[in-house]
């Protein structure tokens, strides 16, 4: 025990400092102020939390500087909005963006294609040119064509602000009505897939040399077969399926919308790094440049589909109540009314802000340690984000695990917009505050450090609304009358403050390991 | 005697750096064979090359009747080779026995083996829940070996397993490295010449990035002017 004391000296006399000034902060403003400024920096502390540690994870292990990630985070957002509020929009992207990608899916099988045939050295040339021009073309051809119900950016009311406004209402805007009739339905459902397949096994053909060994066996086929069961579930029963979730309640249409984030989030994250990052693991500066430009792209792309204005995300029923007893004072009042604020030590506590987002917080805190302590995969993480290459040689598939964290990463921040959604409101730039958060909060708490990535994400969202508080009522300065209200610029300038006075003292961050 | 591994002349870049300039080993199924040389001659990379972690640019790679050069090297090793590295590599986060675990490639692979494991290192027994952080240099180097053992592997690559090591320690590996020759063929890296002498049955050595000289260990030792010229040893 005096030897633990003795080593981590430095960090309990930060973290001794650190309660004394949380203990100090907490005296100067009453009981209900502490409470929901506390509640508050929990809550904001969780949404960075999910950002910053699957950032965390994909550095980690991959190297990876992933700027993109806080674009991501807001795109969890969007695709969660989308299918809360326009669930017939979802449905109907489902088919054609899984037969987009189902060629992915066969990676592995291209190389037994390509590998025995001799082919004359100018048709080696010309032939994956040519197979992606042919993609191109049948993609461009049917793409457009497919019908897709959507909102209209240019016409405010059709746009995806008055739907949500709408939803938020309580009345649902009936959903435009779209048929097959500028492309037939066979010919899209057949065409999607094999102009995939043709690009993808042109791009695999640019670097079969290096990869001729890959073992093609059934387990190859798993991801093409599930992407075209879920292209024909969705597109058989495209109606049945709108009209079963526009049916839903909003609770559970709500918690749809969160599984639906994070997949899709998850599923974007693997394929970014199975098609862009992969072939860039040898060049750090590019893969920055190439997450940088990534960043801006998504950016501009959410404001091509969805407009730039902002607009809220309706909150699911079990949070929005009201009634008589409401706030709530009691459990019993709170769960008969699902009142959307309840009282504790006098203080009108939002439940879905304060309560719900922190929990979440807390369960992928719990659930993520688990996978990381107790799983075999888990095993392979940790040991990989120290050598990679003795894990290789131990015959372990390191590449596979990097998609899977890269996976996880992006669907941790997918998560954690769709979550923030209901409180924050979508914009295209929610991302960016928070993602400098995160990365504040990563530097904090060490950089690769899991438990780190927490204690630095609930120190940021602690700092920033204790300041935000006392920028209202004021903090006395002693001996002096005066009464210093720090300013809204002050919020950010706080936790960087914070973050160069932890690295100024423990350079590697309150957890980080030293190299 | 059967061939397990046959390298032929592999040549290896490092960056643009041609550090492997045509090696040749050949591996009789069942021996310890040891990689001679001075310091930065190729050794260590010879095996990595074997393994596919530097692949070889020229050359041809032979396991078990297998041409493995190009493929990736986790299935390299899945075919049953295991990796001793220099310096360990003991993962620092995972405990012993987690170290040993995910050396598994079929469930229950660590099962099979524990007994046989730490028969030949009984000091592993004791140490099984600590962290890897928290092993001396000889130990460390016992769970390297035994990393190694736990999957089902017929060629094992030791790299420099006495190097840092204090004398009595150097003795119990090389009894236990003895030991293992029994059911597996191994290639030996080591800088110790009385070390290799006293364990190898063949020898090659390597000088810049080429092998130089290969045969049998026991017309080495007696060769005094060639191991003067090859490894500056009397």
């Amino acid at each position: 025990m005096n030897t633990f004391i003795r080593k981590n000296l430095v960090l309990l006399i930060i973290l001794t400092v650190l309660a004394a000034l949380f203990i100090a902060a907490a005296q100067g403003m009453d009981n209900q102020d502490f409470v929901i400024t506390l509640l508050r920096g929990l809550s904001v502390g969780s949404v960075t939390f999910l950002v910053a540690s699957g950032f965390s994870l994909i550095f980690g292990l991959l190297d990876v500087l992933n700027l993109a990630h806080g674009t991501l985070f807001m795109i969890g957002a969007y695709i969660g909005w989308t299918v809360y509020v326009r669930p017939d929009t979802f449905v109907d992207l489902l088919t054609p963006f899984a037969l987009t990608l189902s060629g992915f899916a066969l990676r592995d099988v291209y190389p037994l294609l390509s590998a025995p045939k001799p082919v004359p050295a100018r048709m080696k040339r010309i032939l994956p040119w040519a197979l992606i021009l042919v993609s191109l073309l049948i993609f461009g051809y049917i793409l457009p064509r497919y019908p897709i119900a959507i909102w209209n950016v240019e016409n405010y009311a059709q746009s995806p602000v008055t739907y949500a406004f709408m939803t938020d209402q309580g009345t649902r805007l009936p959903f435009p009505v779209v048929a097959f009739d500028r492309i037939s339905p066979i010919l899209a459902v057949i065409g999607l897939p094999f102009a995939s397949i043709l690009g993808t096994f042109a791009l695999s053909l640019f670097q079969r040399n290096t990869e001729h060994a890959i073992r093609t066996t059934w387990k190859s086929f798993i991801g093409f077969a599930l992407l075209l069961i879920i292209a024909l579930v969705g597109f058989i029963f495209n109606d049945t399926l709108t009209q079963s979730l526009a049916a839903l309640n909003s609770n559970w249409l709500f918690f749809t919308a969160i599984v639906a984030a994070t997949l899709s989030g998850a599923g974007l994250g693997a394929l970014m790094e199975a098609t862009l990052i992969r072939p860039l693991y040898s060049r750090p500066i590019y893969q920055l440049m190439l997450t940088l430009g990534m960043s801006a792209v998504g950016i501009e792309m959410v404001r091509a589909v969805w407009g730039r204005p902002e607009f809220v995300m309706p909150k699911p029923a079990f949070f929005d109540g009201a009634g008589e007893a409401c706030p709530a004072t009691t459990f019993a009042d709170w769960w008969a009314n699902k009142c959307s604020t309840i009282l504790l030590l006098d203080g009108r506590v939002r439940v879905y802000n304060e309560i719900f987002i922190p929990l979440v917080g807390i369960v992928v805190l719990i659930a993520v340690w688990m996978l990381l302590q107790r799983t075999r995969l888990g095993m392979v993480i940790r040991a990989g984000v120290q050598d990679r290459e003795m894990v290789e040689a131990l015959g372990i598939n390191v590449r596979r695990v990097f998609t899977m964290v890269f996976a996880l990463g992006v669907g941790l921040a997918a998560l954690g917009g769709i979550l923030a959604a209901p409180s924050m409101g979508l914009s295209n730039v929610m991302g960016e505050s928070l993602f400098l958060n995160a990365l504040i909060a990563l530097a904090i708490g060490g950089l690769t450090n899991y438990p780190g990535a927490a204690l630095g994400s609930v120190l940021v969202g602690l700092m920033q609304q204790f300041i935000i508080k006392y920028g209202q009522i004021g903090i006395p300065i002693p001996f002096t009358e005066i009464l210093f209200k720090p300013t809204p610029p002050l919020v950010p300038a706080s936790t960087v403050l914070l973050m160069v006075i932890i690295l100024l003292i423990l350079p590697n961050g309150l957890l980080g390991k030293k190299e | 005697m059967e061939t397990i591994l046959d390298v032929q002349n592999i040549h290896t870049f490092i960056g643009q750096y041609h550090i492997l300039q045509g090696v040749d080993v050949r591996v009789p199924k069942g021996s310890i064979t040891a990689l001679l040389g001075r310091n930065g001659a190729g050794k260590t990379t010879t095996l990595k090359s074997i393994l596919g972690l530097t692949p070889p640019r020229e050359g041809k790679v032979n396991f078990e009747g297998r041409d493995v050069q190009g493929m990736r090297s986790f299935d390299i090793a899945a075919l049953g080779i295991g990796f001793v590295p220099e310096h360990r590599a003991i993962f620092r986060d995972l405990t012993v026995e987690e170290n040993l675990k995910l050396a598994e490639r079929k469930k229950d692979d660590y099962n099979c083996k524990r007994e046989f494991i730490f028969e030949l290192f009984p000091d592993l027994k004791r140490l099984i829940a600590l962290p890897g952080t928290s092993l001396s240099g000889g130990q460390q180097q016992m769970l390297a070996i035994a990393r190694a053992l736990v999957a089902d592997n017929r060629l094992l690559l030791i790299d420099e397993p006495s190097e840092g090591l204090a004398p009595v320690i150097i003795e119990h590996m090389m009894s236990a490295i003895r030991q293992l020759s029994k059911e597996t063929t191994i290639i030996l890296v080591e800088q110790n010449f009385l070390v290799a002498s006293q364990l190898a049955e063949q020898y090659v050595i390597i000088e810049e990035g080429r092998s130089v000289k290969s045969g049998a260990m026991k017309d080495l030792v007696n060769d005094k002017a060639a191991i003067h010229r090859y490894l500056g040893a009397a």
